[in-house]
């Protein structure tokens, strides 16, 4: 099988797996209300934010707009992530539990197998919610749109690898589900406020050790003034994270040792 | 009359064997304790780097009564108390769900009596815990928490604002007699309790009309009454806010208390 095939062949597998996973919205009422409720989740944090700026209009350069980009990157790109691979902040738990087996035993990449395997319908709303708001408030220029489109890629893209590296340490340290759980509720945490209000080692810590800040400043460094140097810095850091990911994930594999339980690909 | 007497310091010393139970139980969960303080320390870290750059550093710069150190103690005291409130929703939710609830109802104990014991427990613990937490975070940014009398007031509103969370947390838990799924219902009340509850930005700085809107909800009972009386103690509020919490207590209990009965007069409990 030449290289293309086989390439040919996993783009066939995810497709698939895509299409049963997205299946789960068969269930409208179920949809609706689990999509529905993140996207009210987020409004509600707009509104604590339209207050915030109500009181002081602009912070660091930062005004009501910029925070508003911010959500609809950040919200956007997490919700596409989660819905195609939507097992990324799960990887941790998987590898400890031993619940590997059952895609080891599969003809496919096992982190792509893993990563497709779930899709929350909650990040449905979370990507819905990135688009109204960016519609709403952003630049719908041809070249605009194309400027959110890699914002929404490089923000996905981060969210996945930063997980996957944080889940591969359970290889190493075994039970790290509830250390990667903090990590993950952190970042996203980061990834929501604006990363000028932050300073020295921790302003340089989100562009390197925790790379938070190349989604928090996408609306300033991509969106609003096009910062060619920056925007070069976000894609690789994105690129390279998710191949470190995948060598991570393929170096901790050799140190995976199954636990024998008896699971099912769900 | 002995007789009534005597059936409440009963029902009050069941109460107290299960909130020293529940006390106990938590002290086996180190980790989780561990967990949350992480995230307290982290949240209110981001927190702390907010407001300094929307006060642009300046200690001195009053805005709507609040300097930049009150706010920050003021958002130490809600998410001190904001985390202090165990999960009550998803436990009754599970209890519904797999059929425990057949236990506990056939206990020697009201129901939401047994759920108050286990919340005050683990809520008081929690809140003296995530205060230490808190204040080791807020003291090296902003200084001491010297507010005068502001402690006395934070601690004598505490315990009601716990008990109007407990009930609203009640509330929404006993829907799951009816319709099982409450994460979506007590998904809402935490946002509610987020924004117009006063966790995130004190009352005072929301604009006049939903500063309006918010006197007429319970939320601020159980979060911006204490936290605003920690940092700007006044004898008068005090004592109007007291009873304002004591008012939504029993109006709040009343309904608690209605729900219960209707829902457990149509609840079908299939093993347990």
């Amino acid at each position: 099988m030449s290289t293309a095939d086989k390439l040919m062949a996993n783009a066939r597998y995810v497709w698939t797996c895509w299409k049963v996973n997205l299946a789960a919205m068969e269930y409208r009422l179920s949809f609706l209300l689990l999509a529905g409720m993140m996207f009210v989740n987020n409004a509600i944090w707009l509104f604590f934010w339209s207050l915030f700026f109500g009181r002081f209009p602009v912070v660091q350069g930062w005004e009501l707009h910029d925070v508003m980009l911010l959500w609809a990157v950040s919200t956007g790109g997490f919700g596409w992530a989660a819905m195609l691979f939507g097992n990324f902040p799960r990887i941790a738990g998987i590898v400890a539990t031993g619940h590997l087996d059952v895609y080891l035993s599969q003809p496919r990449p096992v982190l792509l197998s893993v990563l497709v395997s779930r899709c929350s319908v909650t990040a449905a709303g979370d990507f819905l919610f990135g688009i109204a708001v960016y519609l709403m408030v952003g630049d719908t220029s041809p070249r605009g749109m194309l400027l959110f489109a890699l914002g929404l890629l490089i923000s996905g893209m981060l969210f996945i690898a930063v997980m996957v590296v944080a889940g591969c340490s359970a290889f190493w340290i075994g039970n790290a589900e509830g250390m990667t759980q903090q990590l993950f509720n952190s970042f996203i945490a980061l990834t929501t406020y604006p990363s000028d209000i932050f300073r020295g080692f921790v302003k340089l810590a989100l562009f390197s050790l925790v790379p938070a800040g190349f989604i928090s400043y996408l609306p300033i460094g991509l969106l609003r003034d096009f910062d060619p140097l920056f925007a070069a810095g976000a894609v690789t850091a994105a690129c390279g994270l998710t191949l470190a990911g995948a060598l991570l994930f393929r170096r901790g594999l050799r140190r995976y040792a199954s636990g024998n339980t008896i699971a099912m690909r769900s | 009359m002995d007789g009534e007497s005597n059936r409440w310091a009963v029902a009050g010393r069941k109460a107290a064997a299960v909130g020293r139970i529940a006390f106990r139980h938590q002290l086996a969960y180190k980790t989780d304790f561990a967990m949350r303080g992480f995230f307290l320390l982290f949240i209110l870290f981001v927190f702390i780097q907010l407001w300094s750059a929307a006060y642009e550093g300046d200690f001195s710069k009053s805005i709507s009564g609040f300097t930049l150190k009150q706010i920050v103690w003021y958002l130490v005291f809600t998410e001190a108390l904001t985390l202090a409130a165990p999960p009550l929703c998803s436990r009754i939710e599970e209890e519904v769900k797999n059929g425990d609830v057949a236990i506990r109802l056939i206990r020697p104990q009201s129901y939401a009596g047994y759920h108050f014991s286990v919340f005050a427990s683990e809520a008081l613990t929690r809140f003296i815990v995530h205060l230490a937490i808190g204040s080791a975070i807020a003291w090296p940014f902003v200084g001491p928490p010297a507010f005068g009398y502001g402690w006395l007031g934070l601690l004598a509103l505490s315990a009601g604002a716990l008990t109007v969370t407990f009930l609203l947390l009640m509330l929404v838990g006993l829907c799951a007699f009816w319709v099982e799924e409450t994460s979506g219902l007590y998904f809402v009340l935490q946002k509610l309790q987020f924004t117009i509850g006063g966790m995130l930005l004190p009352i005072d700085l929301m604009p006049e009309w939903l500063q309006r809107v918010c006197a007429w909800l319970p939320f601020q009972a159980a979060l911006y009454f204490p936290a605003r009386m920690g940092v700007h103690f006044d004898a008068a509020l005090l004592a109007k806010q007291l009873a304002i919490q004591i008012g939504w207590i029993v109006l709040l209990a009343l309904a608690v208390s209605r729900m219960y009965r209707r829902g457990v007069s149509k609840l079908h409990v299939n093993g347990g």
